[in-house]
């Protein structure tokens, strides 16, 4: 029946083609990632530069960018992330179906930056599972649009056979930090002018009066 | 500032504790007008109008009036450069507070504007650690409400009579105590492990005034579009015990 139509390659061939189901499903979801924007700081406007018009992010599939986590397939955290925004960033991400992924975008989201204070998360990694990190303070549109690249190509090498194991999220967890305590702590040992900090949880006595060199003079 | 002492082998570091920089507030103090005059005549108004309220008053940064007044006299000596028509401070442009370190009185600081005479007057109060406490002066300007608030979160200053005195930046749950004081580490009290849990058990939709996002307003007065701001039983705590209805 379908031999008689115009196939897909003219007439006379095939109406039909066969291909790996792997295949198509990662090259329908890596065509139309749409991005979940949140954008905290300056890394938020080369993100809106890469959507304009001289970058043109839609020419790799990210034609809209969805204001709903619940239809985005890709969540881009550009700029910096305080304590206080961090259970917002879950909750943004719990929302958000599967399939999912998330770029860290610039220094300050990928590990802090310069922001080694009180306030701010060291990392996002700490709160939400990254698939691609994106140096730069702020990283240039193209950065941004090789790392959307790069969860592209991380698409491409994906199985539906090893979703369960690629995709395993915990009901359970949803507001409980991503990363354990030892890992948070290994992420975010203390370096550079650092007041003493330990490695697990409680109350720390710092003593930053006794570390004079802390200050500036 | 509890924890000088025990500076141990490093050297005499003794002045860094102080604070940054020589400050004003190491020079000798005299009680009484500055001998640069002036250039606001609200100061010389103040002078005469509370000679025992105000304690000094200074000149910096060439023409910025600095007046030092007693903390328990601040709502009567704001409250009458705000009301009387010579004065007319009508636009409280800021609260905010300065921690000098060293165990130095915080200093509360208020910068005033008069719209019709053009003119900025700064009046601060100085507050000693064991007494952070000062009235409010929602009373006089209702834009004081978020400002002291701020100064309360950052600094812990309490303010007297504030009608919602609870953290503004900080999480609700935040107990790592003042983070602009000078004895505030840098990176916290906390372990980063414990500041990222403590973080994720907040509820972000607690950040919000109750009323202000819909259907969360069990302590909601009235009904209709302008009864959104009367609400009963507001004040520290109020409102934060509320269940996770999930997602």
């Amino acid at each position: 029946m379908g031999v008689d139509k115009p196939g897909v390659l003219g007439a006379g061939t095939p109406a039909f083609l066969t291909t790996r189901l792997d295949f198509v499903v990662n090259w329908a979801r890596r065509n139309s990632l749409w991005p979940m924007p949140f954008g905290t700081a300056c890394c938020a406007i080369e993100m809106m530069a890469s959507a304009a018009s001289n970058f043109d992010l839609a020419r790799f599939g990210m034609e809209r960018m969805s204001f709903s986590p619940r239809q985005a397939d890709v969540l881009i955290c550009a700029g910096r992330v305080p304590y206080k925004l961090a259970p917002v960033l879950r909750r943004i991400w719990d929302q958000m179906m599967q399939p999912k992924w998330c770029i860290s975008m610039g220094a300050c989201a990928s590990s802090g930056g310069v922001f080694d204070v009180y306030s701010m998360v060291q990392g996002i990694d700490t709160i939400v599972p990254v698939d691609v990190y994106i140096p730069g303070c702020p990283p240039r549109p193209e950065g941004l649009i090789y790392g959307l690249m790069m969860v592209q190509e991380k698409i491409r090498g994906e199985s539906l056979a090893r979703h369960g194991e690629l995709r395993a999220e915990d009901p359970l967890a949803v507001g409980r930090p991503r990363a354990d305590d030892r890992e948070v702590a290994d992420l975010t040992g203390p370096f550079g002018n650092s007041t003493q900090q330990n490695q697990v949880s409680g109350l720390v006595e710092t003593g930053a009066i006794e570390r004079p060199e802390d200050r500036l003079t | 500032m509890a924890d000088q002492g025990s500076a141990g082998s490093v050297p005499d570091f003794s002045f860094v504790a102080s604070g940054p920089g020589r400050s004003h507030a190491d020079a000798p103090e005299q009680e009484g007008p500055a001998s640069v005059p002036p250039g606001n005549p609200s100061v010389t108004a103040l002078w005469e109008q509370f000679p025992d309220g105000v304690l000094r008053n200074r000149v910096c940064a060439g023409d910025e009036d600095v007046v030092y007044i007693d903390p328990g006299r601040v709502t009567e000596i704001l409250g009458w450069l705000h009301e009387m028509p010579d004065q007319h401070y009508d636009h409280l442009a800021d609260v905010t507070a300065v921690d000098y370190g060293g165990g130095r009185p915080i200093e509360v600081v208020y910068q005033l504007w008069s719209i019709p005479h053009r003119a900025a007057l700064r009046v601060k109060c100085e507050l000693s650690l064991d007494g952070l406490e000062i009235d409010s002066v929602t009373g006089i300007w209702v834009g004081a409400d978020w400002l002291e608030r701020e100064v309360y979160d950052l600094f812990g200053v309490t303010f007297r009579g504030h009608p919602d005195l609870r953290r503004i930046l900080m999480p609700d749950n935040y107990a790592e105590g003042h983070p602009l004081r000078k004895d505030f580490p840098l990176r916290g009290r906390f372990s980063r492990a414990e500041q990222t849990r403590r973080a994720l058990t907040q509820d972000p939709e607690d950040y919000y005034m109750p009323g202000e996002i819909g259907e969360r307003t069990p302590q909601l007065v009235g009904s209709g579009a302008d009864g959104g701001h009367e609400v009963v039983g507001s004040g520290p705590g109020a409102g934060g015990e509320e269940d996770d209805d999930g997602l």
